[in-house]
């Protein structure tokens, strides 16, 4: 476990003191590897956004540690410093909330492509054009603005921009909730492909089959602690826990493709 | 066999929606078109699925349903809803008044949205029942802990006295559904009911949806872009791509022998019944913007099947090509038969 990317130890959350503390995250512990997918998947309230905020170091934990490539991600007070905060990425659930309305997908992009320091402003809007053009947008649809795409293209869009850094981590919370089943499909192949070029993903979600379909590991969450964690497969064929078996079970529309073939 | 004979062995017709054109007039002259062709039945206590992309349409056609199309400037062109000897595309808003919540009841998207937040769960409730007729405070009283009852709220007592922000979502979503069916609707029109709830939660409301079928013997339509709860849930599916209905059938029927393209290209895009890990195949471009629809069929330049014939004339229409299966594909007879 030593060559884990990120690794959280013992984390906990508490929002409010005394008799009225939310503890939403409780003594957690994940770790992530290399090129992996993990999953984590809960319910409202579960806890798991502040878990992902935790890792996406927005949220400073109340006891215990996160670590990315062996060391604190908190050094002198302040989370990511440095290179370190190139190479961890977050995409939201909503695109519409983290794109600029008055700016164009184009500039949302190269303007990242330039903050993390990629040449001219010639070169970065090559590089722009690249990126998205990857993302299945077309240099048409560059030019324009949040409001003119579909919730699907604005997702690509926000993907984009986080890998204009070149990170080697994505945490994606809820990437695909706000989108259509064709966009989701594309939204995850995108994703396999990322995964396939080394990046490590963090997806936390409460769409079980999106979590089933992208992730190897999953861990599930539950007021705040771990109920179950394992082979995203094993977890999956054999719950072990009464909750997992319920959420599971609550997946819709498998019976009857089951009984068809 | 065309559209007209849908109606064929229904006397279980309860609503024919037929050549419905919706659309907003944005000045004299341009009428921006959004729905262009909704050919289907509602058939009596069944669970209708409407299914499609956003922007295809569904959304409106039930806002037709509820005669509040005005709110989002929009009105309906051409085309018939015939409900109960009346024709609902026609219908003045005075004469909406008998038939929204009376007779067909609306289950919103956000039951935040829906509900009144200064107003109590029992005020609210007891409201709509009183809306139609009086009653006596005792009555309506019992009649509010009914309906609690009947979409299984604990503690109905308690709940009474909640304002919506004081219960949780899936609590707040069955609090709309016994606010849609107060007034003994025949159809309850529920508009992607659990959009933003939990997996769980989405479960025990379907199950709600299907209890109101089987034991209250309302017709529901369910909206959604999940097939796979449509699935689930529905007896028939409706689905509809840019603005038309491209395949009509029972649910099972459309899962085996899909009979239209774009069934096939979304059947084929879901997760839920891919191998993990496997390249998921996604239907090629963007689902086309509304008023920029291509000649033909609105699917042939995302299609796999695409022949010559399909990007001319105008967009093709329903055909009975099996027996209560619709589609709106020129070649579906092929694809019916590749597929068995």
């Amino acid at each position: 476990m030593s060559d884990a990317l990120i690794e959280v130890r013992d984390v906990s959350v508490t929002f409010g003191s005394g008799s009225r503390a939310v503890r939403a995250v409780r003594q957690v512990s994940l770790h992530i590897e290399k090129g992996e997918a993990v999953g984590i998947v809960g319910e409202s309230g579960s806890g798991k956004s502040t878990l992902a905020r935790v890792l996406a170091g927005l949220q400073r934990p109340n006891s215990g540690e996160v670590r990315f490539a062996g060391e604190s991600i908190y050094q002198r007070g302040k989370a990511y410093r440095g290179e370190n905060r190139r190479l961890v990425q977050m995409v939201f659930q909503d695109p519409y909330g983290s794109l600029n309305p008055r700016i164009t997908a184009l500039s949302a992009v190269s303007e990242a492509v330039r903050v993390h320091g990629v040449g001219s402003r010639k070169d970065a809007i090559a590089k722009s054009l690249e990126l998205l053009g990857r993302m299945g947008i077309s240099e048409r649809d560059a030019g324009k603005k949040p409001r003119q795409l579909s919730g699907g293209q604005r997702q690509r869009v926000s993907v984009a921009r986080a890998l204009s850094a070149q990170p080697s981590v994505l945490l994606a919370d809820e990437p695909t909730s706000a989108i259509d089943q064709s966009a989701q499909a594309q939204l995850l192949n995108l994703f396999r492909g990322l995964l396939d070029g080394g990046l490590s993903i963090a997806l936390v979600s409460h769409d079980l089959g999106v979590i089933r379909y992208l992730t190897q590991r999953v861990y599930v969450m539950k007021d705040g602690e771990f109920v179950e964690s394992g082979l995203t497969v094993e977890v999956f064929d054999n719950p072990q826990q009464e909750y997992t078996k319920q959420l599971i079970a609550s997946i819709p529309g498998r019976e009857l493709h089951k009984a068809l073939s | 066999m065309s559209v007209n004979a849908m109606a064929s062995e229904s006397s279980d017709v309860l609503v024919e929606i037929r050549d419905l054109v919706i659309g907003i007039q944005r000045t004299r002259k341009d009428r921006l078109l959004i729905v262009e062709s909704a050919n289907f039945d509602i058939r009596r206590a069944e669970i209708l699925g409407l299914v499609g992309e956003s922007g295809s349409g569904k959304t409106m056609v039930c806002r037709s349903l509820i005669g509040t199309l005005k709110r989002r400037s929009a009105s309906i062109f051409a085309g018939t809803i015939k409900f109960d000897g009346m024709d609902l595309a026609k219908l003045e808003e005075r004469q909406w008044r008998s038939v929204r919540g009376s007779r067909i009841g609306y289950v919103p998207q956000s039951a935040l949205t829906g509900a009144n937040p200064v107003m109590t769960v029992g005020k609210q409730l007891g409201e709509a029942i009183r809306r139609n007729r009086k009653r006596k405070e005792k009555d309506v009283r019992r009649r509010v802990m009914e309906l609690l009852e009947l979409v299984h709220i604990r503690r109905p007592e308690v709940v009474y006295d909640q304002y919506p922000h004081q219960l949780s979502g899936g609590m707040r979503q069955r609090v709309m559904i016994a606010a849609a069916i107060t007034q003994d609707p025949d159809i309850v029109v529920a508009d992607e009911p659990t959009t933003g709830l939990d997996v769980t939660v989405q479960a025990e409301i379907m199950k709600l949806l299907k209890e109101i079928r089987s034991e209250l013997k309302m017709s529901v339509i369910l909206v959604s872009h999940d097939l796979a709860l449509i699935d689930e849930v529905c007896d028939r599916l409706v689905v509809m791509h840019a603005g038309t209905c491209v395949e009509v059938g029972s649910v099972s029927a459309v899962a085996r022998t899909p009979l239209h393209p774009y069934t096939i290209a979304l059947n084929r895009s879901r997760i839920d019944i891919s191998t993990p890990g496997a390249p998921l195949i996604t239907i090629k471009g963007n689902p086309p913007a509304v008023g920029e629809w291509p000649a033909g069929c609105r699917f042939s330049d995302r299609c796999d099947f695409v022949q010559q014939d399909c990007t001319v004339g105008r967009n093709p229409v329903l055909v009975e090509v099996r027996p209560n299966h619709w589609s709106a594909c020129l070649h579906a007879e092929r694809l019916g038969g590749t597929s068995e």
